[in-house]
């Protein structure tokens, strides 16, 4: 009898494909040369971590739409850290832009954890509000309104990364990143991050410490949140207020929902199609976010399960038995 | 090791628990046996924290459990299997079971697997299965052994016969007697007598929200066979 069973060998066939194709991904760089391509494809890099953030959340049960608070707080700390303290080390800007948004979260974890439905998705939409208004409100720091421009080229391995081809490389190198962190998280906690799914109360008096493991999801989802930003500020060279408006929270939890919110490949799919498609039909700012808000309705209504959940649909399957939960 | 006393639950305006005082001495197995509405249920929620009281103390191992919180009841020895077994349904078998053992490590929670195992077959057989797919009784194992894998000096049962074939009840009741027998302190809820005095020491009726009857089982067995109160 085999009980004792590896990290490696609960790795599903879901998150196997997805660091497969991410993975593969690495390899686009060196096909692409079209700058419009190479734009689209960094911007669906970010959009992958962002949904990820999202993603690890709703394994909770948890809609957040902190994305880009989050994301800030990652892009201004590599940028500060860049353009104020000469760090261009692309290793401790990573460390950094991962860990301050991990840390920010825990107190901040504390307070709106205990939230629970739709008083913390308006709570974590708050946060969304906030961070602009802070932003603008801290000019010393964040240089207000007009941002920190400038962004020195982020070195690795003593080679700067400065045309737009070598960061495409490094932001597809962070969703890698993204998608190996959210794999390890989801699968090393995926009991207790089901049993809070299913049923927190009855968890907790099982002896399951739900806000504990919250908390962990919480600072993890925030410090991929804080990776996405990153490489936001990295592709336009400046961090700004404007990069991190609340309402673009929308379109992360819209990548993740419309993509499928019940495996780790819903995220990626919906990221790739959906920036592609606002790309495609050139939407910018609030119109895609107003279209996106009104696709994640329907994919609510209409598709539970997202494109990958109609996908698996259709797929023939072995045997057809019924789930009871009795 | 567990005393309660005049304990009143309320639901808003319906008085589910009315100052009811129950004693469960260590290592002996106590049932309650009441209609459907008796006010089961609310007292065993009540004791894990599922419910909030309205009046009463109860005192488990001369620990106020009103100090207690919720989440904190089962890492003080308390183990809890709910009525309707509620195990979650699209997580495996073995995931179900170690839910309730999320505090201690790997190595310790295989072995806690492996000692349930011995007493469930089926946890061996099916330990990658989805709980959902699972029949009543096999489900109503998974509950039990989910309850047990945090090793608990206390293990509280809500109608774990309920709606199950004679053949599930027999291994069931054989499973509740090998607790007992390794010290386990078990206090249980049945709707039908009958069975599950067969496995209690002294047992408790419930008829609306209060206590009717109690004592040890041959007593109450013979007035449950002249359905005195069923
Ligand atoms: N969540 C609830 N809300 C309102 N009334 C409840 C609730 N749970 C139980 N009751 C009522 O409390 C009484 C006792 O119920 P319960 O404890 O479930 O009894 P039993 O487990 O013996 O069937 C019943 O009258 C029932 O209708
Ligand atoms: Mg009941």
């Amino acid at each position: 009898m085999q009980t004792k069973t590896s990290l490696l060998s609960r790795i599903g066939a879901a998150e196997l494909i997805a660091l497969a194709v991410m993975v593969s991904a690495l390899a686009l760089p060196f096909f692409v040369s079209n700058a419009a391509t190479v734009s689209l494809l960094t911007q669906i890099m970010i959009g992958v971590m962002g949904a990820l953030s999202v993603y690890i959340m709703l394994r909770m049960d948890l809609m957040i739409f902190a994305v880009p608070a989050f994301m800030a707080i990652g892009g201004y700390t590599a940028a500060i850290l860049s353009v104020r303290h000469d760090v261009t080390d692309v290793f401790l800007l990573v460390a950094a832009s991962f860990g301050i948004p991990f840390l920010v979260a825990i107190p901040l974890g504390f307070l709106v954890l205990r939230m629970r439905g739709v008083y913390f998705v308006l709570v974590t939409f708050v946060l969304a509000e906030i961070m602009p208004l802070l932003l603008f409100e801290t000019p010393r720091l964040t240089g207000g309104s007009n941002g920190i421009a400038g962004l020195p080229a982020v070195v690795a391995f003593g080679r700067p990364i400065e045309d737009s081809t070598s960061i495409l490389f490094m932001c597809t190198a962070l969703a890698l990143l993204a998608t190996a962190i959210t794999v390890a998280l989801t699968r090393v906690f995926r009991p207790q991050f089901e049993s809070i799914r299913e049923n927190e109360l009855l968890g907790q008096s099982l002896g399951l410490l739900a806000w504990k493991y919250k908390i962990y999801g919480f600072c993890v989802s925030a410090g991929i949140a804080g990776l996405a930003g990153f490489a936001l500020v990295e592709m336009l060279m400046t961090a700004h207020p404007s990069s991190f408006s609340a309402l673009s929270s929308v379109n992360y939890v819209a990548y993740t929902i419309v993509g499928g919110q019940a495996s780790i490949l819903g995220p990626l799919v919906g990221a790739a199609l959906l920036v592609w498609a606002s790309n495609l039909f050139s939407l910018q700012g609030e119109v895609s976010q107003g279209l996106f808000g009104i696709l994640l309705i329907v994919a609510v209504i209409f598709a539970k399960g997202g494109i990958v959940g109609v996908v698996e649909k259709l797929r023939p399957k072995p045997k057809a038995s019924r789930l009871t939960a009795s | 090791m567990l005393e309660i006393r005049d304990l009143t639950v309320r639901y808003g305006g319906i008085l589910a628990l009315d100052k009811i005082s129950i004693t469960v001495p260590k290592e002996e197995t106590v049932i309650l046996v009441g209609a459907n509405g008796a006010g089961k249920s609310s007292l065993i929620n009540a004791i894990i924290g599922m419910v909030p009281t309205a009046g009463g103390s109860m005192t488990f191992e001369g620990v106020d459990l009103a100090k207690v919180a919720p989440s904190m009841r089962a890492g003080h020895g308390i183990g809890y299997s709910p009525e309707g077994r509620r195990v979650f349904p699209t997580m495996t078998v073995r995931d179900n079971v170690l839910a309730g053992a999320s505090r201690i490590g790997r190595a310790a929670q295989a072995d806690v697997y492996d000692k349930l195992a011995t007493l469930f077959p089926m946890l061996r057989d099916k330990s990658d299965d989805l709980a959902g797919y699972l029949s009543g009784g096999q489900q109503q194992m998974v509950a039990i052994a989910r309850a047990m894998s945090a090793s608990p000096k206390l293990l509280l049962l809500d109608e774990p016969f309920l709606g199950l074939a004679p053949v599930w009840i027999q291994q069931i009741s054989d499973a509740i007697r090998q607790f007992s027998k390794s010290g386990v302190t078990v206090l249980m809820t049945e709707q039908m007598a009958v069975p599950a005095l067969k496995v209690a020491t002294r047992g408790y009726v419930m008829r609306g929200g209060a206590i009717l009857r109690e004592g040890p089982v041959a007593e109450l067995r013979s007035a449950a066979l002249a359905e005195e109160y069923l």
